[in-house]
C-alpha cells in the first residue's frame, strides 16, 4: 500500500486531468483517449501496453467504448508500476543507428520514414508536430538535441 | 513477412502474393501442385517436351547414363540420357518469390515457377539480384496508391516481388549509401519495359514528392506538386510522338530513353532529364502491313476541330501516301480522346498554344511531303513536278517559298570540286530527297519535343544530390534478316549485358580476389568484349562501325564493297561469321550474346550517312515561321547532296567521286553519333548502382494468360537470368564494409565489442562470432564482410526487430511529448477559463447585493464623486495656460533678439550710405575742377592758334613771290 501513496496524493489532480478529457459529460472517457491521459500524467506507455490493459479492443470499440475514472485508475497504476525503462541514452543509441556520417545528425527524411514505417507507426501530422523546427537547412536533425527536446516536457 | 490485412486490400494482395492454397487453379492440370508425398514417392523430374518446354515425369529405373521415366500426363514410358532429366523442386517451393531460393536450380524449374506464378496473376518474380516480369496483357489492380503505400519503406524481402519494391530499394539505397542508382528495363518489344518504367516514375513521384503532408495517404491531387505532375505527363507526350502500333505491341516505343530523376539530400525530387536514343524515324514515312506510324499522326487527324483542320490543311488518313495502311484503329483506344489527353499533358507541361499548333503544323507538313509526286520527263532522266498542290500546301505549312522549294528539289545547286553548279535530279533522287526530308523533319520535331520537356523538368533552384536513372530500351532484335538499326540496338544490348556481367560476375570475382577470399575463379564465358570490339573497335583491325564510316568516304563504294572489306578485316574473328555461299540472303552474321544474328548490308552506307538535300534544308532554316526555322537551326551537320551525287549504278543514290576525303570531320555519321551517345550512357551507368529488370513477353499474340514455354525459355537464356541465379548462389552477393557492418549491426551483438577502440576487421570478426553464423555463409575479406544470398536479409530482419523495440519506446516518448504539450495547452486554456468564470460568478453575486444596487443608482447623483474629476480638468487647463505663457515668452525673446539684430544691420547700411555720398561729392568736385581746367586749356589753344596766324602772315611778308604763287594756287583751288 506504500507504493500507492504518491498516487493517492495526486489522486485529485488525476481526477481533474481525467475530467478534462471527458467531452460528453458522463464522467467517462473513450478508450482511445486513455493512452493520451496517461501521457498527460507523465507516463510513456506504448500503444500495445495500453491496448492490453483495455483488453485488446477492436478499432470500433476504441471509439465507442468508454471507461470511468475508477476503471482508469488501476490501469494508470499498472503503467506507473512498470514504467518505460528506456532513457535518454537508449534513444540516442537507437537513433545513432541511422547516423550515416557519424556526425551526430540523421536525415530528417530518414527519420520521418523510420517513425512512420517502423514500430507503432506515427502519422504525418504527429511527425510534423514532433519535428517542427528540428531540421537544419540541409534537412538534417541533431538527434541528441532532438531527444532532449522530446524529453523536455 | 508482413502481410497487410483489411478487407479491400485482401483482394489485391491475391495478385501480389501467392495465397499458398494447395492446388491453386492453374490452366494446365499437368503442373498442378504435386503434394509433398507424391514428390518423394514418385521421384518426380522434368523432361523436355516440345509442346510445354518441359513436362513432369517420374523415374522408373536408372541404368548408368540412361534413365527410364514415366510421363505423368500420358503414362508413356520414355528412356532419356541423364543430362536431359532435370530434378523437380519439392512442392514446398511452389511459386517461390525468389528463384535463387530453389534447391534445384535448372531451366525447367525456373520456367515452371514463372509459369505457375504467371497463371496465378503473379507477374513479378525475383531471380537472385534482379527481377523478372512477365507481361500480363491485362490490367492488374496492383498499381494503386494504396499498394504504393504498402511498399513504402519496406525491405525487399518483406513484400511480394514488385516493381515498386525495386524502386523502393533503389530509392532507399540512394539515400542510405548516397550512391546514384539505375534501373535498367530490358526485354523484347511488347515485354512491358515502358509500362514498368512508368510505374517506377509513378512510385518515385509519390514517395519522393517534395510536397510533404503527402507522405501518408490523403488526396492524390492535393499532394502532388507541379514538378511531379509534369514528370508524370512526360511519358504520355513522348508516347504520342514516339510510340506506334506494331504487330507485336499496340503501344510500342520506337525509341530508347534514359530518364534521370534528380533528388536533393533530403530525398525529394528536384528535377528530371530525359535522353532519347534511336528514334525509328523511317516509320514516319513507311509502315509494314498492319502497323501504324506514330500515334500523334492519327490523333491529329481524328482529334482536331474542323477549324484547326483547315488551318493545318488536313485531309483524311487515306489521302496520305505516308500512311501506308490508311486509318488503322487500335483496339480499345480512341485516337481523338487520346489527342485531347496529349494536348492536356502538353498544357500541364507548360507548352504554349502556339507551340502546340506549330508542332501540329510540322506534322501535317511531314504528311504533305509524301503527297508530292514526281514524273520522269519523256526524253531524259530529269524529274518534273506536274502537280504542285501538295508542294504548295507543304510550303505554306513550313513558311517557305514554293518556287524556291521546287527548284531546290528538282535542280539543286551542288558543289562540284570548288564550284557550285545546278544539277537536275532524277525522279528516284527527288523521291529519295523528299522522303529523307520528311524523316529528318519528324526527327527534329521529336528532338525539339524532348528538349522542350527537359526544359520544363529542369529545376535548378535546388541542388540535386543524387539521381535515379531509368533506362527503357529495346532488347536484342533477331529477325530473319537484320539491318543497320538492328546492329545498333544489338550493339547497345551487348554493352548493357556486358555491364550486367561486369557488375554481377567479373567485378564480383575480382573483388573476391582483391579481398583475399578463397574462391575458385569461374569463367562463365560471359566476357562480351570480343563481340563489342568486333562492332566498335576503331582500328587494328577496324570494327564494323569504323569500316562502315571508312567506306562512306570512299569514292564508288557500295554496300557490297563494305561487306567485302569487312570480311577481309574481320573474317577470322570468332564472333564473325560469313556465310559460305552468299545467295542474296544474309551478308554476314555476328554471334551476339543472345545468339547468331544474320545481317543484310543493304543500304547501310546511305543509312549511316543519312544524306539530306541541303538546299531545302537551308531553305527551311530561313523559313518565315520561327518555329520551323528553330527546328532547322543546326544545318551544318547535314550530309549534303555533293557527297551523294549521282552515278551510273542501280539504286536511288550512289556515292560520287567528288573529293570526299577532304570533307572528313565536317559532319559525323549516324554510327559515330550513336556510338558517342551510347558511350556517354555507359559512362553514366557505370557510376551508378544498377538494378536490373528483365521483361519477358509471354506470347506473340498479345493474349492474357498464355505463356509459350519455348519463347520464354529463349528469353531467359538470352538475358542471363539463369546464369545470374547460378552465380548468385555460388558467390557472396551481399557485402558490406567493416565500418558499416559494425555501425549497422552492432546493435545485434551488445557487449561483443569492447568499448575501447578496435580496428574494423577485428570488430567485425568478434561480431560474427557473437552472431554464431555458419562459416559457409560468410567470408571476411580485407575491408568487407561477404555473405551468401539471404544471410544479410536475415540479419536485417533481426536488426529491424531490435531497432523496432527501441523505436517503439522512442515513439511512446514522442507521443508522450505530444500529449503533454497538448495537455499543457488544454490546462492553460482551462485556467484562463477559470479566471473568467470566477470573475463572472463574482459579478453575478455582486449584481444582486442591495448595497451595490443602491450604489449604482446613487453614484451618478453624487457631486462629491465628481470633484476629483473637476480638479483634474482645471489642473490640466492651468497646465495648458502655463504652457501657453512660456511659449509666448519664448516667442517674445526670440523676436526681441531678432529686432536688435535688424537694427544693427540697419546702422551698418546707413554708414555705408554716408560713405557713398561723401565719395560722390568728392567726385563731383573733381569733375568741376577738371571742367574749369578744360576751359583754361581751350583758351590756351585759341591763343596759340591766333599766334600761328600771325606767324603765317609774317612768313608771307618774308617770302612774297612764293607766297603769291602759293596764294594763287590756294585761291585757284
Amino acid at each position: 500500500c506504500l507504493r500507492s501513496y504518491p498516487l493517492l496524493l495526486h489522486s485529485a489532480d488525476y481526477r481533474e486531468a481525467f475530467g478534462l478529457f471527458d467531452r460528453v459529460g458522463d464522467n467517462k472517457v473513450a478508450y482511445n483517449q486513455v493512452a493520451d491521459i496517461m501521457r498527460a500524467l507523465g507516463q510513456n506507455p506504448t500503444n500495445k501496453e495500453v491496448n492490453r490493459l483495455l483488453g485488446m479492443p477492436s478499432a470500433d470499440d476504441m471509439t465507442a467504448k468508454r471507461v470511468e475514472f475508477e476503471g482508469f485508475l488501476p490501469m494508470l497504476q499498472t503503467i506507473i508500476n512498470s514504467p518505460n525503462k528506456a532513457g535518454y541514452d537508449d534513444y540516442v543509441e537507437g537513433l545513432r543507428v541511422f547516423d550515416k556520417e557519424g556526425n551526430g545528425t540523421v536525415m530528417g527524411a530518414e527519420l520521418r520514414i523510420v517513425l512512420s514505417t517502423l514500430g507503432e507507426k506515427m502519422s504525418a501530422d504527429e511527425i510534423d508536430a514532433l519535428m517542427a523546427g528540428q531540421e537544419d537547412e540541409n534537412g538534417c536533425v541533431n538527434y541528441e538535441t532532438f531527444v532532449k527536446h522530446i524529453m523536455s516536457v | 513477412m508482413s502481410k497487410p490485412t483489411g478487407g479491400g486490400v485482401n483482394d489485391v494482395t491475391h495478385f501480389l502474393a501467392s495465397g499458398g492454397a494447395p492446388g491453386s487453379p492453374t490452366s494446365n492440370p499437368m503442373f498442378s501442385g504435386a503434394s509433398q508425398a507424391d514428390w518423394a514417392a514418385k521421384r518426380l523430374v522434368w523432361v523436355p517436351s516440345d509442346k510445354h518446354g518441359f513436362e513432369s515425369a517420374s523415374i522408373r529405373e536408372e541404368r548408368g547414363d540412361e534413365v527410364e521415366v514415366e510421363l505423368t500426363d500420358s503414362q508413356r514410358k520414355v528412356t532419356l540420357s541423364r543430362e536431359e532429366v532435370q530434378r523437380m523442386n519439392p512442392p514446398h517451393f511452389s511459386k517461390v518469390e525468389d528463384m535463387a531460393d530453389l534447391t534445384c536450380l535448372n531451366e525447367a524449374s525456373v520456367l515452371h515457377n514463372l509459369r505457375e506464378r504467371y497463371y496465378s496473376g503473379l507477374i513479378y518474380t525475383y531471380s537472385g539480384l534482379f527481377c523478372v516480369v512477365v507481361n500480363p496483357y491485362k490490367n492488374l489492380p496492383i498499381y494503386t496508391e494504396s499498394i504504393v503505400e504498402m511498399y513504402r519503406g519496406k525491405k525487399r524481402h518483406e513484400m511480394p516481388p514488385h516493381i515498386y519494391a525495386i524502386s523502393e530499394a533503389a530509392y532507399r539505397s540512394m539515400l542510405q549509401d548516397r550512391e546514384d542508382q539505375a534501373i535498367l528495363c530490358t526485354g523484347e518489344s511488347g515485354a512491358g519495359k515502358t509500362e514498368n518504367t512508368k510505374k517506377v516514375i509513378q512510385y518515385l513521384a509519390h514517395v519522393a514528392s517534395s510536397h510533404k503532408g503527402g507522405t501518408l495517404g490523403r488526396n492524390k491531387e492535393a499532394i502532388q506538386g507541379e514538378l511531379e505532375k509534369q514528370l508524370l505527363q512526360a511519358n504520355p507526350i513522348l508516347e504520342a510522338f514516339g510510340n506506334a502500333k506494331t504487330v507485336k505491341n499496340d503501344n510500342s516505343s520506337r525509341f530508347g530513353k534514359f530518364i534521370r530523376i534528380n533528388f536533393d539530400v533530403a530525398g525529394y525530387i528536384v528535377g528530371a532529364n530525359i535522353e532519347t536514343y534511336l528514334l525509328e524515324k523511317s516509320r514516319a514515312t513507311r509502315q509494314a502491313k498492319d502497323e501504324r506510324t506514330f500515334h500523334i499522326f492519327y490523333q491529329m487527324l481524328c482529334g482536331t476541330s474542323d477549324e484547326t483542320k483547315a488551318d493545318l490543311l488536313l485531309g483524311t488518313a487515306d489521302e496520305y501516301r505516308f500512311l501506308s495502311g490508311g486509318s488503322i484503329p487500335v483496339a480499345g483506344q480512341s485516337d481523338s480522346e487520346n489527342f485531347t489527353q496529349t494536348m492536356d499533358s502538353m498544357v500541364i507541361m507548360g507548352f504554349t498554344p502556339e507551340e502546340s499548333i506549330s508542332m501540329l503544323k510540322v506534322i501535317s507538313a511531314v504528311l504533305q511531303f509524301g503527297n508530292i509526286s514526281f514524273m520522269k520527263e519523256k526524253n531524259h532522266d530529269q524529274a518534273s513536278m506536274p502537280d504542285n498542290t501538295a508542294a504548295q500546301k507543304l510550303c505554306h505549312l513550313l513558311g517557305i517559298n514554293v518556287l524556291e522549294f521546287t527548284r531546290a528539289i528538282l535542280n539543286p545547286r551542288i558543289k562540284v570540286g570548288r564550284e557550285y553548279v545546278q544539277k537536275a535530279q532524277t525522279k528516284e533522287q527527288a523521291d529519295f530527297a523528299v522522303e529523307a526530308l520528311a524523316k529528318a523533319t519528324y526527327e527534329r520535331l521529336f528532338r525539339w519535343l524532348v528538349h522542350r520537356i527537359n526544359r520544363a523538368l529542369d529545376r535548378r533552384q535546388r541542388q540535386g544530390a543524387s539521381f535515379i536513372g531509368i533506362l527503357d530500351i529495346a532488347g536484342f532484335e533477331i529477325f530473319q534478316l537484320n539491318s543497320f538499326e538492328q546492329l545498333c540496338i544489338n550493339y547497345t544490348n551487348e554493352k548493357l549485358q556486358q555491364l550486367f556481367n561486369h557488375t554481377m560476375f567479373i567485378l564480383e570475382q575480382e573483388e573476391y580476389q582483391r579481398e583475399g577470399i578463397e574462391w575458385n575463379f569461374i569463367d562463365f564465358g560471359l566476357d562480351l568484349q570480343p563481340c563489342i570490339d568486333l562492332i566498335e573497335r576503331p582500328a587494328h583491325p577496324p570494327g564494323v562501325l569504323a569500316l562502315l564510316d571508312e567506306e562512306c568516304w570512299f569514292p564508288r563504294a557500295t554496300d557490297r564493297s563494305f561487306v567485302e572489306k569487312l570480311s577481309a578485316e574481320q573474317g577470322s574473328h570468332p564472333k564473325f561469321f560469313k556465310p559460305k555461299q552468299p545467295r542474296g540472303e544474309a551478308d554476314f552474321s555476328i554471334i551476339h550474346y543472345a545468339g547468331k544474328v544474320d545481317y543484310k548490308a543493304h543500304n547501310w552506307l546511305v543509312k549511316n550517312m543519312d544524306p539530306l538535300n541541303d538546299n531545302v534544308a537551308s531553305l527551311v532554316h530561313q523559313s518565315s515561321d520561327h518555329f520551323v526555322s528553330e527546328l532547322w537551326k543546326e544545318v551544318d551537320r547535314i550530309v549534303g547532296l555533293d557527297q551523294v551525287s549521282s552515278g551510273e549504278n542501280s539504286g536511288p543514290v550512289n556515292f560520287g567521286a567528288s573529293g570526299l576525303k577532304t570533307k572528313k570531320g565536317m559532319f559525323r555519321t549516324v554510327g559515330q553519333l550513336y556510338k558517342e551517345s551510347l558511350t556517354k550512357l555507359m559512362a553514366t551507368l557505370r557510376n551508378t548502382n544498377p538494378n536490373f529488370l528483365r521483361c519477358i513477353i509471354p506470347n506473340h499474340e498479345k493474349r492474357a494468360g498464355k505463356l509459350s514455354p519455348n519463347l520464354v525459355l529463349d528469353q531467359l537464356r538470352c538475358n542471363g537470368v539463369l546464369e545470374g541465379i547460378r552465380i548468385c548462389r555460388q558467390g557472396f552477393p551481399n557485402r558490406i564494409p567493416f565500418q558499416e557492418f559494425r555501425q549497422r549491426y552492432e546493435i545485434l551483438t551488445p557487449n561483443a565489442i569492447p568499448r575501447t577502440f578496435m580496428d574494423g576487421k577485428q570488430a567485425s570478426e568478434l561480431m560474427i562470432r557473437a552472431l554464431e553464423l555458419d562459416h559457409n555463409l560468410f567470408r571476411v575479406g580485407q575491408s568487407k564482410v561477404f555473405f551468401r544470398a539471404g544471410v544479410l536479409a536475415h540479419l536485417e530482419e533481426e536488426r529491424d526487430l531490435k531497432i523496432t523495440d527501441t523505436i517503439i519506446r522512442f515513439q511512446s516518448a514522442s507521443r508522450g511529448y505530444l500529449a503533454r504539450k497538448s495537455f499543457i495547452k488544454k490546462q492553460q486554456q482551462l485556467s484562463a477559463l477559470r479566471v473568467m468564470q470566477r470573475n463572472c460568478s463574482a459579478y453575478l453575486k455582486l449584481r444582486n447585493w442591495q448595497w451595490w444596487r443602491l450604489f449604482t443608482k446613487v453614484k451618478p447623483l453624487l457631486q462629491v464623486t465628481r470633484q476629483d474629476e473637476e480638479i483634474q480638468v482645471r489642473e490640466s487647463e492651468l497646465q495648458k495656460a502655463k504652457d501657453n505663457l512660456t511659449q509666448v515668452e519664448q516667442d517674445y525673446t526670440d523676436l526681441d533678439k531678432k529686432h536688435a539684430q535688424l537694427i544693427e544691420e540697419k546702422s551698418v547700411l546707413a554708414d555705408q550710405l554716408q560713405a557713398e555720398a561723401e565719395l560722390f561729392a568728392e567726385a563731383e568736385e573733381m569733375r568741376a575742377r577738371l571742367a574749369s581746367r578744360k576751359q583754361e586749356l581751350e583758351e590756351v589753344i585759341g591763343e596759340l592758334e591766333s599766334r600761328l596766324e600771325e606767324e603765317d602772315e609774317r612768313a608771307v611778308k618774308l617770302f612774297p613771290a612764293a607766297c603769291y604763287d602759293w596764294n594763287k594756287n590756294l585761291h585757284f583751288i
